[in-house]
């Protein structure tokens, strides 16, 4: 992937499109993009990544640099819950995947679930919180532990309830409540779809999202300080801005390479390693990037005509799911000291 | 903006690269035992013995072609050698200019006579060379550089004077920047590059000691100092261009982010009983950090195996600005998890660690190009004017 594919490229288009102050706008009301996934789903770009043989197209690295423009262009439609996360689950366990834009969530991270089997009947009863575009999905994909290990519920949006909530940049982020009965094809248990992938997969998708928000800051700002006069001069002449440019530019870059290489690995053994370092460095990115492209911008950046804010707003929300850093930093900690030294070494060089 | 067409999707070591690691920890394994290094956190030691010694099995001049006494394997596999003997905190001072800069500009500027003369001793680990970049009035602004050879019969005469050269007092020979012309309008242009033989006749070199004592770097004198036409390296006024040309390769190797990584390893084994939920955190977002410095500097390696190496050095900078600083948040991160006071001597391994990562954490982030420069090499990028 030296050169975005032109697949890549045709979908960062719609992106970029479908990237209008009146979109962006709308999408603070809570809505979300229904033209721009209706083009999505014609131009079957719905179900990147997902094998041919459930309907998907497309290879691995573009649904992520698919999904890297969808951060970029603050997309608010459920591209990483319907590509990356719910048909990769409901196709790993031999499920069918339904038409129509899919919700995703994994338990017990998100909620506490109840799971039951017998014979060809499933049940499923609880509440989940925070569930992203879950009142737009047609079904919500659901990974939740089982005695098999885990079990992937595929439960249709006419079986659950919700009360809609929203995250920081006002993306649906909704409670969804529970309790239904389905039939074994809407449900499978056993297969390789684990809580833990599950979870790893979802830190992934955010990491990723961050990362094309990350390089939207960096745009917006270079724009910006090389428009911008003030004594004289543009402001990237000044070299206390330039430095802070660089930095930007810098916690971008080590976000983006971290992001890119955890889903290099995000099915081998070392997929837990990566995952966590792009979702910390993703986070502290977001932290100090945010930082440096509002403090360059001035006062305008904070106002809600200019448009810096939709990103650095995700950015924020972001961080926040699917683990923020203390989740993910404390878990790769207490591995390393539990592992010592020595066999952290081995771990970092054999992944 | 920046590593845009870098691959990190499909980037994975090479097989077979577990075996190397395996033969190069137990050769490490057996040094310590055999007490013939004793790990230390700074600047490295210089140790003859022990660069013959990787140079007999064949870890220097590792990508090099084989009629120059080099391996001719791949940039991945020479970086898992650098991250294993920094990882060791193995003594790699002697060899370690000459493997890294010194051979590949030869490679790339060299006469074949010099190369034959130079790339076999170096890859044996016998042949050790000295940068001559900076100068008293030259740090940073190194296209200001004073000291200047004029044509004689024969070759050059040189005149002047280099500072901050490491290990110029035990090293074989070294490579000058040097004015041939002028100084002009365009100061980057008119420099040349000379290889001195540090024992000619008119080269004295003195030291400038360490804050510590320590006797690394020198001040190099050159008084009439006599170099053949036949040691110009590459061609009298493309200097800027050759020095410049190596800097990816220079900024971006692991011994730009590893030096203190010795103490890290130290803190995780003293903490094994003890680490609270705080100490995880603070453990595993140096982790987290590493992983990902170490992955751009690996994608960077990667890069230089390519039939047409894209130009990396901006990304180059970003990895050493951030990876030296990453050095110091691994010293201040023990200072916060473990009670213990530096001491270089009569104390446990972390104390001697703390004390030499102190000591050593302000040169990190000057030599090999300061934060101030590399940030401004990154913002040029994106479009400012200096």
């Amino acid at each position: 992937m030296t050169e975005p594919s032109l697949l890549v490229a045709a979908i960062g288009r719609i992106f970029e499109d479908h990237y209008t102050s009146d979109r962006l706008q709308d999408a603070k009301r809570g809505a979300w993009s229904e033209p721009l996934w209706r083009t999505l789903e014609e131009t079957g770009m719905t179900l990147l990544s997902v094998p041919e043989e459930h309907g998907g197209g497309g290879d691995f690295a573009e649904g992520i640099e698919a999904l890297r423009l969808a951060g970029k262009y603050c997309a608010a439609v459920p591209f990483a819950e319907t590509a990356l996360l719910g048909a990769w689950a409901l196709a790993r366990s031999g499920m069918s995947i339904p038409s129509g834009p899919l919700a995703f969530a994994v338990a017990p991270q998100a909620g506490a679930v109840e799971v039951s089997q017998a014979g060809a009947r499933w049940r499923v009863s609880g509440t989940l919180r925070d569930v992203a575009w879950a009142r737009m999905a047609s079904a919500l994909v659901l990974v939740a532990p089982h005695a098999a290990g885990a079990a992937v519920l595929c439960i249709p949006r006419d079986r659950y309830e919700i009360t809609a909530g929203e995250n920081l940049a006002h993306e649906a982020r909704d409670e969804v409540r529970v309790s239904a009965e389905l039939d074994a094809s809407s449900a499978r248990a056993g297969n390789d779809v684990t809580v833990e992938r599950a979870w790893q997969r979802g830190a992934l998708t955010r990491a990723v999202l961050m990362c094309g928000a990350l390089d939207r800051l960096l745009e917006l700002t270079v724009s910006y300080t090389r428009q911008r006069s003030q004594f004289g001069r543009t402001l990237i002449q000044f070299q206390a801005v330039q430095q802070e440019l660089a930095r930007l530019a810098g916690e971008a870059a080590i976000a983006k390479a971290a992001a890119l290489t955890a889903a290099a690995h995000i099915d081998d053994a070392s997929a837990g390693l990566y995952v966590a370092a792009a979702k910390v460095k993703a986070g502290e990115a977001a932290y100090s990037g945010a930082g440096i492209a509002h403090q360059l911008h001035g006062a305008i950046g904070v106002t809600d005509e200019y448009v810096l804010h939709h990103s650095t707003l995700r950015l924020w929300s972001w961080r926040a799911e699917y683990g923020a850093e203390a989740h993910w930093s404390q878990k790769l900690g207490a591995q390393a000291v539990e592992a010592g030294a020595s066999a952290l070494w081995k771990r970092i060089t054999e992944a | 903006m920046l590593f845009t067409s870098t691959d990190f999707v499909s980037l994975k070591l090479p097989p077979g690269i577990d075996t190397l690691r395996r033969e190069l920890r137990a050769f490490l394994d057996e040094q310590r035992a055999a007490g013939r290094f004793h790990p230390h956190v700074g600047h490295g030691e210089f140790d003859p013995q022990f660069s013959e010694a990787l140079g007999a099995r064949g870890w220097i001049g590792m990508t090099w072609p084989r009629q120059y006494g080099g391996h001719e394997r791949s940039y991945l596999e020479r970086f898992v050698v650098t991250e294993e003997l920094l990882a060791a905190a193995a003594p790699v001072a002697a060899h370690w200019f000459a493997d890294r800069q010194t051979g590949p500009s030869l490679l790339r500027w060299g006469t074949e006579a010099q190369r034959l003369k130079f790339l076999p001793a170096i890859a044996a680990g016998r042949c050790y060379f000295a940068i001559g970049m900076s100068e008293p009035n030259s740090g940073s602004d190194l296209a200001s550089v004073r000291t200047r050879a004029t044509q004689t019969d024969g070759g050059w005469v040189l005149n002047g004077q280099k500072v901050w050269t490491s290990w110029a007092h035990k090293a074989h020979a070294m490579f000058v920047l040097c004015r041939t012309s002028p100084l002009g309008e365009k100061k980057h242009e008119g420099l040349s590059q000379l290889i001195v033989d540090l024992k000619s006749p008119g080269v004295k070199t003195r030291p400038i000691r360490f804050l510590n004592g320590d006797h690394h770097f020198n001040e190099v004198f050159f008084d009439d100092v006599f170099v053949p036409d036949d040691m110009v390296l590459g061609t009298i006024g493309q200097g800027w261009r050759q020095v410049t040309s190596e800097l990816a390769l220079e900024r971006s190797g692991p011994e730009r982010y590893m030096n203190t990584l010795p103490l890290y390893f130290a803190v995780i084994d003293a903490l094994k009983s003890s680490a609270d939920r705080m100490a995880a955190q603070l453990i595993g977002t140096l982790l987290a950090r590493f992983v990902s410095i170490r992955t751009m500097s690996l994608a960077i390696a990667n890069e230089f195996g390519r039939e047409e190496v894209p130009d990396l050095a901006t990304e180059a900078a970003l990895v050493k600005d951030i990876g030296t600083h990453f050095e110091r948040e691994i010293t201040e991160a023990a200072r916060a998890l473990i009670a213990c006071t530096p001491r270089l001597e009569g104390g446990t391994d972390i104390e001697r660690y703390l004390a030499e990562a102190t000591i050593f954490s302000p040169i990190g982030t000057i030599r090999g190009g300061t934060t101030q420069v590399l940030r401004s090499i990154v913002a040029k990028r994106l479009g400012a004017q200096q």
